[in-house]
């Protein structure tokens, strides 16, 4: 592999014996503007054939810092979670990592074997068959000859591919095609993976099997660094997590902590969270189009209104209506969609699916969706209310409602495979001999 | 013992061996030229393998996809000899004698001037072709060049056996120098490397290099004695041709393999060092660079 600056070799202190990469200061500037970026490439070059690269801790125009001063060190055996939106330096500090790149400050010491699983199928040619393919793909990830002759039948195996591998991997599904990348990276059995939103590869099936094998080669002593959107991903991946943005370290520790302050920042900046009860705009009776949604509220069994439900207690929800003309039939439904899993739509509930529309009168109405118990897991969510009558047309739409579900009383646990909370009871029935 | 405990076991291995630390960080690798060196020779030595399987990869690719083959790699020099002799005979151009038959001449000529070319292409080209495996993966760099070599070399390969049929067709003599046509052509090769290797950097980083290249290969054409004898007189045109480094490395490649007597030693040595010590300064360039270049072709 290239080093970028001359190998040394340095012995690890016994109390970080187990670390296996240490980030240390890291920066990192880039250029968006394409010319300019380009003649700064020049520019480096040229500095660093010299030897006399100007200092890099200064900007130049049109620069910014995409990471800035990042510390982390992984440990043998551990996962890391990186966090953030897009554009806050995640893939870049993977490319540091991966040494494709040089950072402008700072240090990155890392030893074993490097997988960047970034690079599904890297130097696939549709041409050649999934064979030849494999040997291609595996040995620019460092592996030798002999090393692919034995691990061969072992990817084959693990993407599925059967019969296929002789056939050129452009008559391949993409799904075929994605499964072979991900087999030949996650089998070169690699001290330091590193993993960039590509667990979403293939159908639903395969993603089980990759965070088995995942989990294997992690209990075989392999490190990870994890980066997502997906914080479900995340928290039930990684014991700990860096919370990037803009370039900048904004929280590092146990990922639930990471994760939290991430997430809280996440809808803070984009959106108001609703608490209490909410009102809409009052629509004149010519900008009506016959019923309007006028506030929505949380109710407890009590009828008092809540800031947000709790998991496993009565909930109703709310939503007043202001109807202006005699209407056959409205029904409303309710779409919530998970912000914390990429906003995936979780939960449609309708009253026409229900068949619970009414006729309405003048006046006004408040319709209550009652639910005897709250079976959404402790987050943030986002919900559309569409009121609407059978031939969807659509009196009043409140397209994004925030909200949040807590989980007071601590019934459920914070694991990354818990998609719902399920009311339960346990009993021991003991019979006596 | 089966294959999976096998492998654990090499695996435990690896991990009890592993004491050497990558360190990554923006020190110029320049200022420690002794570990730089070292550093290299031991990626050439580790990228072997994978340019032997690029080159697998790359070749097997490129005649599948094609119907006439390996005949892309003779058809040129046949089609420039044939014009060449053409014009020739019907006294278009004025060309003074070949110390060979004229259409051997040519062909032999344009047979090395081409692997000249296709060497002084193929870093740059392979680079292009390698951006999305350079983008995303830290594998030794010089990958890719030897890969692209490798190609240069089985491209006159297959030339050789057009060079063998001219051979026996004009019933040529062939002295025993011609054992010694390879290394001359090696330097030949290098020569060309080294300026490709040289421009790779900057060729992956703005288009403008490539199109520059083959401008000036196709002038270069006419400034190198292919498809006419080295003139003996002065004058501008005989000081530019005889400047001009590929001159001796070509001439006395097609000595070597024909006549045996070389022309112009001296200018041979001087060229090939000129090739080999600019070898080194354009791999040192190119390793240098790669990182940068990397920044810069993929965000």
């Amino acid at each position: 592999m290239i080093n970028l600056t001359p190998e040394k070799v340095i012995e690890p202190s016994p109390d970080n014996s187990e670390v296996v990469l240490s980030v240390e200061g890291v920066s990192k500037k880039f250029c968006r503007d394409l010319k300019r970026s380009l003649f700064y490439g020049v520019q480096d070059i040229a500095g660093e054939l010299t030897g006399f690269r100007a200092k890099s801790d200064k900007l130049r125009t049109k620069e910014f810092w995409a990471l800035d001063n990042v510390n982390f060190q992984l440990k043998k055996g551990e996962a890391l979670g990186l966090v953030g939106k897009n554009g806050s330096g995640k893939s870049t500090l993977l490319r540091i990592i991966a040494g494709l790149i040089k950072p402008d400050l700072g240090t990155v010491r890392v030893t074993g074997r490097v997988a960047p699983l970034i690079a599904l199928g890297a130097g696939f040619n549709p041409i050649l068959t999934g064979r030849e393919n494999i040997y291609a793909n595996m040995s620019i990830l460092g592996l030798s000859t002999k090393e692919i002759d034995e691990r061969f039948d072992d990817v084959v195996e693990f993407a599925e591919i059967g019969e296929a591998i002789d056939s050129p991997v452009q008559t391949y599904s993409s799904g075929m095609a994605a499964r072979l990348g991900f087999a030949s990276a996650i089998h070169t059995e690699p001290d330091i993976l590193l993993i960039d939103e590509v667990l979403a590869v293939g159908d639903a099936k395969f993603r089980a099997k990759c965070n088995r094998k995942l989990n294997e080669i992690r209990s075989q002593g392999s490190s990870f660094v994890l980066v997502s959107h997906n914080v479900a991903a995340i928290l039930g991946i990684c014991d700990h997590s860096v919370y990037l943005s803009k370039g900048n370290m904004i929280a590092d520790g146990l990922t639930d902590s990471v994760v939290r302050k991430y997430e809280a920042d996440l809808f803070i900046q984009e959106q108001e969270i609703y608490h209490g009860k909410v009102y809409f705009e009052e629509k004149t009776p010519i900008a009506s189009s016959g019923a309007d949604i006028r506030y929505f509220c949380f109710k407890d069994i009590d009828g008092n209104i809540i800031d947000f439900p709790e998991v496993g207690e009565y909930v109703s929800f709310c939503v007043g209506c202001k109807i202006h003309q005699k209407i056959d039939e409205i029904f409303i439904y309710f779409a919530i969609n998970d912000l914390t899993k990429d906003n995936e739509s979780i939960l449609v509930m309708s009253s026409r699916f229900d068949k619970k529309c009414i006729k309405t009168q003048l006046g006004e109405l408040e319709i209550q969706l009652q639910l005897p118990c709250c079976y959404l897991r402790p987050g943030t969510y986002e919900m559309a209310i569409h009121l609407q009558k059978q031939n969807s047309y659509a009196f009043d739409i409140v397209s994004s409602l925030r909200f949040e579900i807590k989980d007071s009383h601590k019934i459920t646990y914070l694991n990354g495979r818990n998609l719902f909370y399920h009311p339960r009871k346990w009993n021991y029935l003991t019979t006596k001999y | 013992m089966n294959k999976l405990t096998k492998r654990k076991i090499n695996r435990s291995i690896r991990h009890s061996r592993q004491a050497t630390w990558n360190i990554y960080s923006p020190e110029s690798q320049i200022k420690h030229p002794i570990q730089l060196v070292k550093i290299m020779w031991r990626d050439l030595l580790a990228s072997r393998e994978l340019a032997w399987r690029l080159l697998v990869r790359d070749i097997s690719a490129k005649y599948r996809q094609s119907f006439l083959g390996i005949f892309w790699a003779i058809i040129p020099a046949v089609v420039t000899a044939a014009s060449f002799t053409l014009a020739k005979n019907n006294g278009i151009v004025n060309i003074g004698t070949t110390d060979l038959p004229y259409p051997a001449y040519v062909m032999f000529s344009m047979t090395l001037w081409q692997t000249f070319v296709e060497a002084l292409n193929a870093p740059i080209q392979g680079v292009t072709a390698g951006k999305a495996m350079l983008a995303r993966i830290n594998f030794p760099r010089e990958a890719l060049i030897l890969s692209k070599l490798g190609e240069v070399f089985f491209n006159f390969g297959i030339k050789l056996i057009l060079i063998i049929l001219i051979f026996i067709w004009f019933k040529m003599p062939v002295s025993t120098s011609v054992i010694l046509a390879p290394v001359a052509l090696i330097h030949l090769v290098a020569l060309g490397t080294f300026f490709g290797l040289i421009l790779a950097p900057i060729g992956a980083l703005y288009q403008d290099v490539s199109q520059v290249i083959t401008l000036a290969t196709s002038f270069w054409l006419f400034l190198t004695p292919v498809v006419y004898p080295v003139p003996s007189g002065g004058g501008l045109f005989g000081v530019i041709i005889k400047f001009n480094p590929v001159t001796p490395l070509l001439v006395t490649t097609r000595e070597l393999a024909t006549t045996g007597i070389i022309s112009d030693p001296i200018g041979f040595w001087i060229a090939s060092s000129i090739s080999l010590v600019g070898l080194l300064v354009a791999w040192i360039v190119y390793r240098i660079s790669m990182p940068y270049i990397v920044e810069r072709i993929s965000s």
